[in-house]
């Protein structure tokens, strides 16, 4: 009788030797699959954006009609198809408001007769200061910030795309529908505001 | 004696019908096709169940519990139907359609009012999506009131479920593909949703701790951008018209074949 040895009870450290194999191929197979489901959700993230500028030339700030009501303001509309941004001239200056709902993205429209700009999707309500004054909107209409060019035309950077959001909002730690004490003298000057002496 | 021929194999003198139905079937060609013959025998018909591609979907005999009318409402059957109808459908207007940004809009446009049979076609699409979704959750409601998720048919309910969110995605995908005012919108509202997811939305909760913005969080991986444009549009119709149908599909035929195993849930 050849002595007859069985797979099963192989020599010394098979049964072990087995296990390390198992385990080796299998860790391998999930390392591979993870890595390549990694890269296939990394896959999503365009790695290059075709997306419209945000800084635009905005003219220069006298064309824009002074309220006649000092306690009043006028709001260019004439790019908020191109650019989603008002143009918002009070007795004291000029500032541009992004005309991005807080809420979830539409674009409010503007009532002079109210002094309000409204959302039609939700309706959400913002004051003139951008702040909400009804509706489900969290956080107040986003401010551009507005440089004075060499020529004296305004740029205007609403930092919609990019890196983040206009830094305002960005660094907003209350998350209020309202401007704090300390952001309302943030807004009352550069960038976000442009003085103009009468 | 009012039993058929047909069931006993009885030579009668055939009418023309069954001689013309015997040229047709009798021979080799169809033979080579259908593997079992003209089922024209109990023992065929069964046997055209068990041995043919096609029709192995369909049980050998069904109880007549599963044909009650006021049981099913036929809700899963028409849902499938109009699976089938919009598949054939959207291929149809994707022969116009061209998923560019100024081009999009004007193509569905051509295709309400200059191309033959569009209006149909495109309304044949549209009027079936609403009606699948209605038709989804009709079925459902369905399977809930008579008692047919429970076992041994949870899973098969887990699997519904999940083609219900498919069916779901595959109408908010559809509606961005026009470029109109109304999807535009409304997939702008809808994926700015996803930024108030916690962790991977940037204005979700905890997003800060890592690192989440609005160029690197989950909205931006699904509309390929920090806006709606030609991006989130190329997408969407990949979705809509590739990836989602797949998956659907393959659920689908899972769906059905748990049904064929557990059998058809009836009235005790």
């Amino acid at each position: 009788m050849a002595e007859h040895v069985s797979e099963s009870s192989g020599g010394k450290g098979a049964p072990s030797r087995r296990k390390f194999f198992l385990i080796t191929g299998w860790s391998s197979l999930g390392l591979f699959l993870s890595g390549a489901g990694a890269a296939f959700a990394r896959y999503f993230y365009p790695g290059v954006l075709y997306e419209p500028q945000t800084t635009f030339n905005a003219g220069r700030p006298e064309e824009y009609v002074k309220p006649v009501n000092p306690t009043e303001v006028v709001v260019d509309e004439r790019f908020k198809s191109s650019q989603r941004v008002w143009i918002v001239r009070s007795s004291k200056g000029v500032y541009a408001m992004v005309g991005v709902c807080t809420h979830l993205g539409c674009t409010p429209n503007w009532f002079p007769g109210e002094q309000r700009f409204k959302c039609p999707c939700h309706g959400s309500n913002y004051n003139v200061e951008g702040e909400v004054v009804a509706g489900p909107a969290p956080l107040p209409l986003f401010r551009a910030k507005i440089k004075l060019a060499p020529d004296g035309s305004m740029i205007i950077t609403t930092g919609l795309l990019g890196i983040k959001r206009p830094e305002l909002q960005y660094k907003k730690s209350t998350l209020l529908p309202r401007w704090t004490d300390e952001e309302k003298i943030d807004i009352a000057k550069a960038p976000y505001f442009l003085e103009i002496k009468a | 004696m009012a039993e058929t021929p047909s069931e006993h194999g009885k030579q009668q003198e055939p009418g023309l019908l069954s001689k013309i139905v015997r040229l047709l079937t009798d021979n080799d060609i169809y033979r080579s096709f259908f593997r079992t013959g003209y089922p024209d025998t109990l023992l065929k018909r069964m046997a055209v169940m068990r041995s043919s591609f096609v029709m192995h979907i369909l049980p050998t005999k069904v109880g007549t519990h599963g044909l009650k009318l006021g049981y099913t409402w036929c809700m899963g059957g028409i849902t499938f139907f109009l699976f089938l109808m919009l598949t054939l459908t959207g291929v149809i207007l994707m022969f116009y359609y061209v998923p560019e940004e100024s081009r999009a809009f004007t193509d569905m446009k051509d295709l309400k009012f200059m191309v033959p049979y569009g209006m149909i076609l495109r309304n044949m699409h549209r009027w079936a999506a609403h009606a699948m979704v209605f038709s989804v959750i009709v079925h459902m409601a369905r399977v809930f009131y008579t008692g047919s998720y429970k076992a041994p048919r949870q899973f098969n309910w887990v699997v519904g479920v999940l083609l219900l969110t498919l069916t779901l995605l595959l109408s908010f995908t559809g509606y961005l593909l026009p470029w109109d005012q109304l999807g535009f919108w409304a997939v702008t509202v809808g994926t700015n949703m996803a930024s108030a997811t916690p962790f991977i939305g940037f204005e979700g909760p905890f997003s800060e701790f890592l690192g989440v913005r609005i160029d690197n969080d989950i909205r931006f991986a699904i509309i390929g951008g920090t806006r709606i444009g030609a991006n989130a549009l190329i997408r969407a119709y990949v979705w809509h018209c590739v990836a989602l149908p797949l998956i659907a599909s393959a659920l689908m035929v899972f769906h059905f074949w748990r049904v064929r195993k557990d059998g058809f849930s009836g009235p005790l």
